[in-house]
């Protein structure tokens, strides 16, 4: 064949390979996405209601863990927690990483959402004899998640993306994976490469559509 | 009975004496207009009846329940007093019939038809029934304020507070708005305390002037004595000010 072997790292066995990748980084984005949206919520709204002592030390954690690079975060799950005699296999040592930074990267922006929340929507809610957790439940949650969409979403891209720094611990998701692929060859740099790239590209791209999906159904 | 009682209430705002030495009674049924010119206290001290603003010293009685005793549910008082805002309040997420049918439905446990056809009998009776399904965003001023109306009064509480109900609307919503007002007034065994501007209202409605200025009342008297014969000096000058525009 004349075509350079562009196609030629493409062996059905190489493509089950990397789709199998493919597998992992969206099981770990996806359960990551679940378990940080629950808790980022959970810790915007105590960062939110000011509870004494409580809201503090709670956003002084957060702070912390916001400010970390995610690898280190990673690393410390996977290599010192069994030290202190947790063992998480892989994946799990993954989810739990990424769970614990985004969640601190989506308390932050569920926490702005909620300050953006005009104060008459609580006073109305309140004096009309709704609790507290009433008027956060059906008045202004509601009306912060709508704005808090955009941010979400993005913060959720960078999680897709971000499941690549797993390579640091050798979880075999799908940039790991493509890496083993152009090391019999090669050649097979540039084209595996370019298919990484566009999987990785249709899978955020697909998630802004659901973003802006959602933009227009609730607007 | 009386329905709001205030005894030797004080109210700070860190060093700032926003309430000053308050003793007030209202009874179950009376229509009471308080006014004064802007940052005399009247807004915060109708916010302290349903607990939007704590008081530091003294009793708020409310219903009966003492306002400033911590083992008083504030939500059990808030079920029975109801408040119309400045500006207007209304949820933002619902559609007219929803803003009015929620609280009912949340905290009253009302069965679902009987709360509709409650919600629609109200949005008939502030003129809005055609704008049942329309989201508050679709609503002019007069018209939201009719709505928030119609939200308290689907709780049917005991009391009414209004805080400066037409301060933000253009002149000629301000009719239909006091009209729904007046309406209200007129069943006996609602009690209204309203912080208002409108010297006509005032004189059409109420049965009682309170005047505040520098956090302090006053003067607390009978409509009539009010307007023909203030004894302030202060209110004095404040009617003729509000008067000669």
């Amino acid at each position: 064949m004349v075509t350079l072997g562009i196609f030629d790292a493409f062996t059905p066995q190489n493509v089950q390979y990397l789709l199998g990748g493919l597998g992992i980084t969206v099981g770990v984005s996806v359960i990551s996405v679940i378990l940080s949206f629950i808790a980022g919520s959970v810790i915007g709204i105590i960062q939110f209601e000011r509870l004494p002592y409580f809201s503090k030390f709670v956003g002084t954690i957060n702070n912390i863990i916001r400010n970390l690079p995610l690898l280190l975060i990673i690393f410390f799950v996977y290599f010192a927690l069994p030290k202190l005699g947790i063992h998480l296999p892989i994946f799990w040592a993954t989810v739990v990483a990424m769970s614990t930074f985004e969640s601190s990267m989506l308390a932050e922006i569920v926490r702005g959402g909620l300050e953006s929340i005009d104060k008459g929507q609580f006073e109305g809610a309140r004096a009309n004899g709704l609790s507290n957790l009433q008027t956060m439940f059906y008045i202004v949650l509601p009306q912060a998640y709508k704005k808090m969409i955009p941010p979400i979403i993005s913060q959720l891209i960078s999680l897709v993306k971000d499941t690549s720094l797993a390579m640091g611990i050798v979880l075999s998701e799908m940039t790991y994976r493509g890496q083993i692929i152009y090391a019999q060859n090669s050649t097979y740099i540039i084209p595996v490469l370019i298919v990484i790239t566009l999987i990785y590209f249709l899978l955020n791209y697909g998630l802004s559509l659901i973003a802006r999906w959602f933009d227009s159904k609730l607007a | 009975m009386s329905m709001i009682e205030f005894k030797n209430v004080e109210k700070y705002y860190g060093n700032f004496h926003a309430l000053k030495n308050i003793n007030l009674e209202i009874d179950e049924g009376e229509t009471v207009v308080l006014i004064g010119p802007s940052g005399s206290g009247k807004s915060t001290l109708i916010r302290t009846v349903n607990g939007l603003e704590e008081i530091q010293e003294g009793q708020l009685l409310v219903n009966g329940f003492d306002l400033h005793d911590p083992k008083t549910d504030i939500n059990r008082i808030r079920k029975n007093v109801g408040m119309v805002f400045q500006h207007f309040n209304l949820y933002d997420n619902k559609s007219t019939i929803e803003n009015i049918m929620l609280a009912p439905r949340l905290v009253l446990k009302r069965d679902e038809a009987e709360n509709k056809k409650m919600a629609m009998a109200l949005l008939e009776k502030v003129g809005l029934a055609d704008k049942a399904a329309n989201m508050p965003s679709e609503l002019s001023g007069g018209q939201k304020q009719r709505v928030a109306i119609a939200r308290s009064l689907a709780m049917q509480p005991k009391a009414l507070l209004f805080d400066e109900p037409t301060s933000a609307l253009d002149p000629e919503m301000i009719g239909d708005v006091l009209d729904v007002m007046r309406d209200i007034a007129k069943d006996s065994s609602m009690t209204m305390l309203v912080v208002t501007h409108e010297m006509s209202f005032a004189k059409a409605v109420a049965d009682r002037v309170i005047f505040m200025a520098d956090g302090q009342i006053l003067e607390d008297s009978s409509t009539e004595a009010f307007f023909n014969n203030p004894t302030e000096p202060r209110a004095q000058q404040f009617l003729s000010q509000v008067e000669h525009h």
